[in-house]
């Protein structure tokens, strides 16, 4: 049985330190049965694979020795006093550590001492062998080896060490396990529980794994018989040995609890350095051992590179975890580096081994039980490193595959190993640190393979690409706010609206604020289509600021105010003066039978002295305006006046002075006023030219003259047919100038003349008759200019510069030759006066020498009675000196004869309806005038200066009264009267030689009308038919 | 990706050289205007009420450009390795300028961009995709 195991022993380490060594050569010196089993199994291995074989060695192997073990542990069962104790002195061994390093000093000096032996014979053996490629790739393996050559050298010696050691350990133990017996006592009954339980847990499996293990033999039989054992064949048998496998963790689950056992004491603080002690121990172990055996030796070798593993690994970790840590690590390295299969076998036939020392340690053990405690002891150790071994074996693999690496790893490796060997643990440690640098490195190789990787593709690929700089994006832009723009967003948001924005930017002051701007809204529009181009609401507040009230003046009412008002004014303040006066020129005492009072005009201007007045005339509508025509000034003399007629206009209630002053340059035989409007004044003179004044001329246009410190303005005419016309002008003197209305009005119907005609300017279009004494009669159109030219008319040479009026002529007619019967006109009637009537202006009647008064129309018309006769039927040559019509609208008319006869006529009757004959006593008539207030009343001047009243009511016969003036002859006569206003004022012009003027008013019994006097005037003509 | 073992080496290169694509396919080329319409339309979802809170824009920023990253991922971009970054500011009136650049193979790498303002923020997103040979 014992050399049954040895053989067993030397052939697991033998097929170990193959599989480990390949390579290298394998140990020479041996025992001599050690040497011959190793013959046989080299031989075997020559036929057969090693692993394959190994494996089935090894498990017959191991059923032996598993039946060995539970024997085994039935003989550790009757001895658990003895197991206790040893256990027990385990512990305190390593316990106490400490306590001896007096003992440990001292192995340790053997140690050394042993070690420089061995170190000398290592060199000379270096020399000898020449192993020195070997000694490169693998120091430890070579170490191995040459420890696996020395031990027989070693051997005699080693024994005598051992034995002092193991006396030496006894007497220790013996100290230990008194003092610590109490304090380990429980834990040890603890672990010996959990040990036994796995015992027990191992038997059950024992007989499955027996049958897993046959039939795993019979497999590899069966692959021996058909293969020749390569590497790769094998690996279809994977599947058997993961049963075996599984097998295997059983026990190692048992190992590992055992470990635990070991390693739980030197778990703390003083683990390094105990560990360091006991390292120590365990080299000095090892020689023992070495001197025993030759196994030992190279078990304790591996467990001092375990060492090394845990006291890296031990800070802070368990021990299992560090198992599966150093497992794991193995397989990956053998992942990477080695062929799976090999390692696998290479592990489990590892483990096998451990199992195998075991056995083999327990059956030292029993054989050792018989020899001694010192035996005991040894075997006692043995068992509780079990578990180490199995560490350090793994850590060894661990440490082998890595050696297998790269070439750098290898040479740190090799540059460490003498330190390694010949110091002590503390210079280990350090080596530790190294050691874990395998792993980085590992890392490190696995990126750099991978760098390598990246570095072959961007090699590959950047010829393939262009890599370039792109233009840079914008991603944003983000002009920066000034403080008023955020202001305004921040705000803007919040319903506010900004109302005064502050514009003078000098004044930053923040109390400045502009005053509110008045505005004034106003439209435009350019260009202006119209006259209105801009425009817009006027603001009523503003009106009364600036829109001053333009007052409404009527300019043509203010004009016509203020020219009556003046004349008003005017006449009143002459009124005041001649009250101031005494009664000189008023209402002096009338020395004439007839009238009430009379008064003078004042001809007692220096340019009127010596001029006989040929005409009088009053105007039919302005009934207080009268013209006197004033002829040449009999003494030549005084300038510019001398050799020119006047006229005058006169305001009978402002006799003081004239009106205005009219010139001409021939003598003026008659003169008339315009119809509607005392504003022109129409004169025939003696050289047959017909003239025209317009009162309304600035009288600046006209010469002036100071004559006895007043100025006097003369007016020359504004228009004058002399000169001009020559085929239709006249070419005798004019005898009469009569105003034709050409549209009849109602007004004249009466005689009268309307205010409204007055209003306007020149409305009513009249015509001038002018009558010469060749008996030609022209008419004339009156035509107002609408502009003057101050410069000159082109055209109307008669027309004055600035002058407004000119005369258009419009028709004529010879009334000797178209108004008078063949038998008549031989006579060669002479036209002596003409009078048109007012209710229907193309009729007139003209007066003529032979006592006719021929009847006459404007266009030629048929009239009834041609001619109008006296009573006495011959034709005498009586000239008919005066005509009047009847103002109060009866076609009837007076004619006054030079023979003194009055006749008076309608104008339907060619005889007369009364003819007074003699009433003058044969002076021939020079006026006769109807009354104007009255209808039955008129009024007759003769020759010789008698004045004659007719009322026709009181006496149809003869005048009612007779006036004869006494001082001078008179030279003519004219009526003034307002026939409107029952004033009963009637006046009596009355023209003296000497060229006064005097005007009489007639007594009221005369001048008041009297009720219905128009029908009584009528019934007494009808009667008088 | 054309993997290769550690051992083929420089044999593998010559047995059958490496398929580098060097173009994408035209229909997974990445597209500016996709992008900026995935990035708008993110935008305008998550952000629309937002107020600027600086504690809660780190993680926002986060999500957003978590957000946009696998939306463009579903855009199928094939081989395009995606970067996005998203940056987010207050808005305060301060002028903010950003810009980029890069460093590519300008025919089959672009970039994407899109701003986002409200009243309180801005956010910028700029979308890089490298084509992966």
């Amino acid at each position: 049985m014992d050399g049954d195991k040895k053989r067993t022993k030397e052939d697991t380490w033998k097929a170990e330190e193959l599989r480990k060594h390949l390579k290298a050569a394998l140990p020479e010196s041996q025992n001599e049965d050690q040497k011959h089993r190793e013959k046989k199994l080299q031989r075997e291995r020559s036929v057969h694979d090693i692993n394959p074989y190994r494996h089935e060695y090894r498990g017959r192997e191991k059923s032996k020795e598993r039946t060995r073990e539970r024997e085994r542990f039935k003989s550790s069962e009757r001895d658990r006093d003895k197991r206790r104790e040893r256990e027990r002195e385990k512990e305190q061994q390593r316990e106490d550590r400490e306590r001896h390093k007096d003992k440990v000093q001292e192995s340790w000096l053997e140690e050394r001492h042993s070690v420089l032996k061995y170190k000398d014979r290592h060199t000379d053996r270096e020399r000898d062998k020449k192993h020195k490629t070997y000694e490169i790739i693998d120091p430890q393996n070579y170490l191995k080896s040459f420890e696996g050559r020395d031990t027989e050298h070693h051997r005699r010696r080693e024994i005598r060490h051992r034995l002092e050691e193991e006396r030496a350990r006894t007497e220790e133990r013996e100290r230990r396990h008194k003092a610590q017996k109490d304090n380990d006592l429980r834990k040890q009954i603890e672990k010996f529980l959990a040990y036994k339980a796995e015992e027990g847990e191992r038997v059950h499996k024992f007989e499955k794994h027996q049958e897993l293990n046959k039939e795993r033999e019979r497999k590899y039989r069966e692959k021996k018989e058909h293969s020749s054992g390569t590497e790769k064949e094998r690996l279809s048998t994977e599947k058997s040995y993961k049963h075996y496998g599984k097998e295997e963790e059983e026990k190692h689950k048992s190992k590992r609890s055992k470990e635990k056992s070991s390693h739980g004491d030197r778990e703390g603080p003083a683990a390094e350095a105990d560990e360091r002690v006991k390292s120590r121990e365990k080299e000095r172990k090892k020689y023992d051992l070495r001197n025993s055996e030759y196994k030992k030796e190279e078990r304790i070798q591996e467990e001092m590179s375990h060492q090394l593993v845990r006291t890296v690994k031990d800070k802070g970790k368990l021990i299992e975890t560090e198992d599966m840590d150093t497992r794991q690590e193995e397989m990956k390295d053998t992942h990477v580096f080695n062929p799976d299969t090999e390692f696998k076998d290479f592990s489990l036939n590892y483990e096998d081994d451990f199992e195998v020392y075991e056995d083999d340690f327990e059956d030292d053990e029993d054989k050792s039980d018989e020899v001694g405690d010192a035996e005991e002891n040894l075997r006692e150790v043995q068992f509780s490193r079990t578990s180490e071994i199995e560490e350090i074996q793994r850590a060894i693999t661990a440490e082998n595959d890595r050696i297998f690496n790269p070439l750098p790893k290898k040479l740190e490796n090799e540059k460490k190993e003498p330190v390694m060997e010949r110091q002590d643990s503390s210079v280990r440690s350090s080596f530790c640190g190294i050691f874990m640098d395998f792993q980085m490195a590992n890392q490190r190789q696995s990126s750099r393979s991978m760098a390598s990787k990246q570095k072959k593709r961007t090699s590959d690929l950047l010829p393939l690409i262009d890599l370039d700089f792109s233009v840079s994006f914008s991603l944003l832009d983000l002009p920066p706010v000034n403080e008023y723009d955020m202001y305004i967003r921040n705000f803007g948001k919040m319903n506010t609206k900004q109302a005064y924005v502050q514009c003078n930017e000098d004044n930053l002051d923040r109390d400045i604020q502009t005053e509110e701007v008045e505005t004034l809204e106003k439209w435009t529009q350019h260009p202006g289509e119209s006259a209105l181009v801009s425009g817009g609401p006027i603001n009523s507040q503003n009106t009364s600021v600036n829109g001053a009230p333009t007052p409404k003046i009527d300019s043509q009412r203010l004009a016509n105010f203020l020219r009556s008002a003046c004349q008003v004014i005017a006449v009143l303040l002459e009124e005041d003066q001649v009250a101031t006066q005494p009664r000189k020129l008023r209402s002096r005492q009338t020395s004439l039978s007839i009238s009430d009072s009379c008064f003078q005009l004042n001809t007692n201007q220096p340019f009127l002295h010596g001029r006989k007045i040929p005409c009088l005339y009053v105007s039919q509508v302005q009934r207080q305006t009268l013209l006197s025509a004033h002829g040449l000034p009999e003494k030549a003399g005084v300038g510019l006046l001398s050799r020119k007629s006047l006229i005058c206009v006169w305001n009978i209630w402002q006799p003081s002075s004239p009106q205005k002053v009219l010139i001409c340059d021939s003598e003026v035989m008659c003169c008339c006023f315009s119809p509607s409007k005392a504003t022109l004044v129409f004169a025939g003179t003696a050289d047959g030219s017909l003239l025209v004044w317009d009162l309304r001329e600035d009288s600046r246009m006209h010469p002036s003259m100071m004559i006895t410190e007043t100025e006097w303005t003369f007016r020359v005419p504004t228009f004058s047919t002399d000169g001009i016309l020559n085929s239709v002008n006249h070419t005798s003197p004019i005898l009469a100038v009569e105003p034709v209305s050409t549209s009849p009005s109602s007004d004249h119907s009466y005689g009268l003349s309307s205010l409204s005609y007055q209003e306007e300017m020149s409305s009513p279009p009249f015509q001038i008759a002018s009558m010469d004494e060749n008996g030609i009669l022209n008419m004339w159109v009156v035509v107002e200019l609408q502009k003057a030219d101050l410069a000159g008319s082109q055209t109307d040479l008669g027309l004055v510069p600035g002058g407004k009026v000119k005369l258009v002529h419009s028709s004529t007619m010879e009334l000797s030759n178209s108004l008078f019967p063949k038998d008549i006109s031989q006579r060669m009637p002479q036209t002596l006066t003409i009078k048109f009537l007012s209710s229907n202006p193309n009729h007139f009647i003209v007066g003529t020498n032979i006592g006719l008064v021929g009847h006459g129309t404007r266009h030629d018309l048929k009239v009834v009675p041609k001619l109008f006769r006296p009573q006495e039927s011959r034709l005498r040559s009586i000239s008919i000196t005066a005509i009047d019509f009847f103002p109060f609208g009866k076609p009837l008319f007076l004619v006054g004869c030079s023979d003194g006869s009055i006749r008076l006529h309608q104008m339907t009757s060619e005889y007369p309806l009364m003819q007074w004959n003699g009433s003058t006593k044969g002076q021939p008539i020079i006026a006769l005038q109807w009354a104007l207030t009255r209808p039955a009343v008129f009024f007759a001047l003769d020759a010789s200066s008698n004045i004659y009243i007719w009322d026709l009511l009181e006496n149809d016969l003869l005048p009612v009264a007779k006036q004869t003036m006494p001082s001078e002859r008179i030279v003519t006569m004219t009526l003034l009267g307002e026939p409107e206003k029952a004033n009963g004022l009637l006046g009596i012009v009355l023209a003296k030689e000497s060229g006064q003027i005097d005007i009489q008013y007639v007594k009221k019994k005369w001048a008041l009308p009297q009720p219905e006097e128009s029908d009584k005037l009528y019934s007494i003509l009808l009667q008088s038919f | 990706m054309g993997e290769l073992g550690p051992d083929e080496g420089a044999e593998g290169a010559e047995r059958a050289e490496n398929t580098y694509s060097l173009r994408p396919g035209l229909q997974h080329r990445f597209k500016s205007s996709t992008v900026k319409e995935c990035i708008r339309a993110i935008l305008k979802e998550k952000l629309a009420d937002v107020e600027y809170k600086p504690e809660e824009m780190p993680e926002l920023t986060k999500s957003l450009s978590d957000t946009i990253k696998d939306r463009l991922k579903e855009e199928g971009f094939d081989r395009y390795k995606m970067v996005v970054q998203v940056v987010i500011g207050e808005q305060r009136g301060e002028g903010v300028n950003m810009a980029a650049r890069c460093f590519w193979d300008a025919d089959t790498d672009s970039c994407a961009h899109d701003v986002f303002m409200n009243d309180s923020l801005f956010c910028v997103v700029a979308a890089f995709g490298c084509f992966y040979y």
